[in-house]
């Protein structure tokens, strides 16, 4: 009887973390996106100034831009990621793994203020890359598009996030009981027909895990933009930092409760279009 | 009854875990050591004199926690309302120019110079920070005094000799030559100022003050910008220190918008860069150290602030920022390098010479001070904005 | 067949090592630069500000409060994401429970810290140690959550099954057969919440106070005085000692091999 209060209280803990410490912020933020903007303070109020000026103004575009380059980099992480952590899972020695996937994630703990500054300067006019490239005669003169364009954006958020989208792909993948590929094999299927019908779907919850990971963090990023992007490239991290610095935080709190909807959607989206089964799969199943 | 028995080993583990979880809580919940005298110091990283408090210190019996803090306004308010707030720091250094926002908003209060010994002595002060002078805006808000002066500077560009010859003007950042080897900071307070500037003196557009533009006169230099931007004029909008030095230093751009002690930066890494004397003028501008308003702040503790800004208006402490980050700080700098060759070296003492001379003579000439706060400022962010959109 | 075999075999290495030179690249330049002195009539290298780094106050400080607040976050997140896990399996409101942990990833950075900010002022919350912990522990919360689900994911409940019908309880049974099976998960989640621990800047700078973490120290000093080589030599040092890590992690693998030395 004991057991089963302490269980439920463990249980619900989390639960009581995230609402305590963030339901309460994030209450906070809502409400001052509908407050008045008087002088240098705000005022409590409910209107939608806020808002209509964000939809208004080019800060819109900074919205489309962030889901843009967001989706734009989950993806390509994805596919450069994938066959990494099939090659983990499947293709090294199992005590080696481990070592792999350290060799994989220590160098995150770097500060990515750091790593960012390293490619500005890897990818210059002046830099390392292009020197090899016009010393080895493969370009005339030194290429601009390597950096401070969408290029080298993507260069920064792919390289940045690339752990939390091995790890997760392995985790699905090296858990597939390998009796069920063997018997894919046994059936006659071809090794690509066996991908395809068996390890892929087996190692979507890794998939999904990986999006998740992947598009959240480049939303939110503000660091990469500024440091590596082109004229006045900014994501919306940036532009409510901007709103800020002039004290508008209605403006400021409407693009951040923005930014939560935009993302909520997305989630219902992926509630709706696939089966939560799909991902937590047999953890609901067992249940019964 | 029973009489206090002799503590069992569970007792004493008891007792051992509570106190030790207890001096692990205060631990965790300690806020920045304020026992015992430390003054915590908010600072932008500029008034860093390398950790080495120590002569004020021996003078005060006071240590100093340096907190580091962003310049943006925004990391600065939220700094003081939010996260901790004025009761978790006494001084901040920042650039000067938003006392408007920070005396509205309750966060600093009146300094009472008489109490600051070293006030009188900085000929900075009175010549061009006093009242009724436009600099007074960096220190003060409707005639009171808030701030101390630490740091001031003359801004310009910075440009490479050996790429773009010998620049005299503004119009550098916009001569098609060097198009797409151009870098502007990402402020509409310096680099949209130095465009003003420069427009008002080539009569390509008119503006009354470029230190406090009208919406219309804000508008007008941002389309300026975009027509430049559109064209490749820009390689990249810097937006820190960083960035700017490693511009110059790896040769990405000719010509940029920046402060002085990145060419010093450059400089010692043996690359040829030049701090341009536009005939403009230059873009003026202080750091000034504020106290913040916490009327739990113990006396003796506000005694202790008071001879830290003090302080900060001394000799010592002004020679040694501005050696270490070639910014001129006050008048008595250069006279103290010079008679104390133990901890000035003749180079050091020489450089300090050199540069309150230099920036005095750029104050001189004068330019436009540079206005953190502009009457129009939403109208400047949005616009920048649309800018940085375009 | 065994041509292409080998071929399709050198074409794989080849990749992983392209993605390798891809995530360790970034690392050469710092190194190189805590070294360099790249100054005008100087000597080309130098180890000092390994040393110099000590001696700044502010650095070290800000060395162990991150490491504090690190250790703190790498335990709490995976433990706090181990009973979320848990929550969405046993309650019956799965798809809530999860969208209620995602949360902390919606909110961007700096509003986070800001009315994260606000609100510890208002119930009390002193900037400290603590405070710092929350913020990175509810960002971590989800990235922990997610894993942990994707280990349970991979683990068949067909063994507990039959630790049961072996006369377990259902507390020995996650404890010995589960727990082990998704020991890599819990792991896994305790290194993110590291690396997101030490790379989390912007709700950290909100409610720090008095203290800086070695984040906050770089977000501050890039911005307005540009990285010092003591940083770089920071850095420096924490991709020898994971180098090392990782060295150890192959000698101690390659020993308990069987059939080895």
């Amino acid at each position: 009887m004991a057991r089963s209060i302490v269980l439920r209280a463990f249980l619900l803990l989390p639960i009581a973390f995230v609402a305590a410490f963030l339901l309460a912020p994030l209450g906070l933020t809502i409400a001052v996106s509908f407050w008045q903007r008087v002088g240098l303070s705000v005022r409590p109020a409910f209107v939608f100034i806020s808002y209509l000026t964000f939809f208004d103004s080019v800060r819109f575009a900074v919205l489309t831009r962030s889901l843009l380059v967001s989706i734009e980099a989950t993806v390509l992480s994805l596919f450069i990621s994938y066959p990494i952590a099939y090659f983990l899972a499947f293709k090294t020695r199992p005590d080696a793994t481990r070592l792999a996937l350290l060799l994989f994630t220590t160098p995150f703990l770097v500060n990515y203020v750091i790593r960012a500054f390293a490619w500005t300067y890897l990818l210059g006019r002046t830099g390392p890359v292009n020197a090899l490239l016009t010393s080895a005669g493969i370009v005339n003169r030194p290429l601009d598009w390597l950096l401070y364009s969408d290029f080298s954006v993507l260069v920064g958020l792919i390289s940045s996030y690339m752990p939390f989208m091995i790890f997760p792909m392995w985790l699905s993948l090296a858990g597939i009981d390998r009796a069920l590929i063997q018997a894919s094999w046994l059936l006659g299927a071809s090794p690509s027909r066996t991908f395809f019908s068996v390890t892929l779907p087996l190692s979507l919850p890794g998939v999904f895990a990986a999006a998740v990971f992947g598009f959240v963090s480049c939303f939110g990023e503000s660091a990469i933009p500024v440091i590596m992007g082109g004229v006045g490239y900014q994501l919306m991290g940036n532009t409510i930092t901007s709103a800020m610095d002039v004290l508008n935080y209605p403006l400021a709190a409407a693009m951040s409760t923005i930014v939560v909807l935009a993302m909520a959607v997305l989630l219902l989206g992926w509630y709706l279009v696939f089966d939560m089964r799909s991902f937590l799969g047999k953890v609901l199943n067992w249940r019964t | 009854m029973s009489t206090l028995s002799r503590p069992t080993r569970r007792d004493l583990m008891v007792l051992g875990a509570a106190s030790g979880l207890s001096a692990a809580m205060t631990t965790l919940f300690a806020t920045s050591a304020r026992a015992g005298g430390t003054i915590n110091f908010a600072d932008i990283g500029v008034g860093d004199p390398d950790g080495n408090w120590s002569r004020y210190s021996k003078a005060s019996g006071f240590n100093v926690n340096l907190v580091a803090i962003g310049n943006a306004p925004s990391a600065i308010l939220n700094t003081l309302v939010a996260g901790g707030g004025t009761a978790s720091y006494d001084v901040i250094n920042i650039v000067g120019g938003m006392q408007k926002p920070l005396v509205d908003n309750n966060l600093i209060e009146v300094v009472d110079t008489a109490q600051l010994p070293n006030w009188a002595k900085d000929k900075n002060i009175g010549e061009f920070l006093g009242k009724g002078k436009p600099g007074f805006n960096f220190i003060g808000y409707q005639d009171k005094v808030y701030g101390v002066p630490t740091v001031l500077q003359g801004d310009s560009f910075a440009y490479l000799p050996e790429k773009t010859g010998n620049l005299d003007s503004y119009a550098a950042l916009f001569d098609p030559k060097w198009k797409g080897y151009v870098a502007l900071e990402d402020n509409y307070t310096t680099a949209g100022q130095k465009t003003a500037l420069y427009l008002k003196h080539a009569k390509l557009a008119q503006i009354t003050n470029p230190d406090d533009m009208t919406a219309d006169e804000v508008k007008t230099v941002i389309n300026f910008l975009i027509d430049q931007k559109k064209k490749g004029q820009f390689r990249v909008i810097w937006s820190s220190f960083q960035q700017a030095v490693d511009l110059i230093v790896n040769r990405e751009v000719y010509v940029i918008d920046c402060w002085e002690p990145m060419v010093f930066v450059a400089k010692s890494k043996g690359v040829d860069a030049v701090y341009a004397d536009p005939k403009e003028g230059y873009l003026l501008w202080a750091m000034a150290a504020y106290l913040t308003k916490n009327p739990n702040r113990s006396l003796e503790t506000t005694k202790a602030a008071y001879q830290f800004l003090d302080f900060m208006l001394g000799g010592w402490y002004g020679a040694k920022i501005t050696v270490l980050r070639g910014y001129m700080t006050n008048t008595d700098a250069p006279i103290y390098a010079k008679e104390h060759a133990d901890e000035f070296p003749a180079g050091d003492a020489q450089k300090v010479a050199d540069i309150t001379a230099n920036v005095r003579r750029k104050f001189a000439q004068g330019g436009t001070w540079q206005n953190r706060w502009p009457t129009q400022v939403d109208v400047y962010e949005s616009e920048w904005a649309r800018f940085k959109a375009a | 067949m065994r041509e292409s075999a080998r071929r399709s075999h050198v074409l794989v290495w080849l990749y992983v090592s392209f993605v390798l030179l891809f995530i360790y690249l970034p690392l050469l330049p710092p190194l190189v630069f805590s070294v360099a002195t790249g100054e005008a009539g100087a000597p080309a290298f130098t180890l000092s500000r390994y040393a110099q780094m000590w001696r700044n106050p502010v650095l070290t400080s800000a060395i162990v409060t991150s490491l504090e607040v690190g250790g703190i976050v790498a335990l709490i997140a995976p433990l706090l994401g181990l009973a979320a896990a848990m929550a969405i399996r046993e309650l019956p409101t799965p798809r809530l429970i999860l969208s209620l942990v995602l949360l902390p990833l919606f909110i961007p950075g700096v509003s986070a810290g800001l009315a994260t900010a606000l609100f510890f002022q208002l119930i009390g919350i002193p900037p400290s140690l603590v405070a710092i912990a929350i913020v990175q522990a509810v960002w971590a919360l989800p990235f922990a959550t997610i894993v942990i689900l994707v280990a349970m994911t991979t683990f068949d409940p067909v063994y507990l099954e039959a630790a049961w019908m072996s006369g377990a309880n259902r507390l020995r049974g996650f404890v010995d057969v589960e727990l082990p099976l998704i020991r890599p998960g819990i792991l896994g989640a305790a290194t993110f919440s590291l690396i997101l621990s030490f790379n989390e800047t912007v709700r950290t700078s909100a409610v720090q106070g008095g203290h800086n973490t070695v984040q906050t120290y770089i977000w501050a000093t890039y911005k307005q005085v540009g990285l010092s080589p003591t940083l770089y030599a920071l850095m420096g040092l924490l991709i020898v000692l994971t180098l090392i890590l990782v060295a150890a992690f192959l000698v101690v693998g390659a020993r308990g091999r069987p059939g080895s030395g």
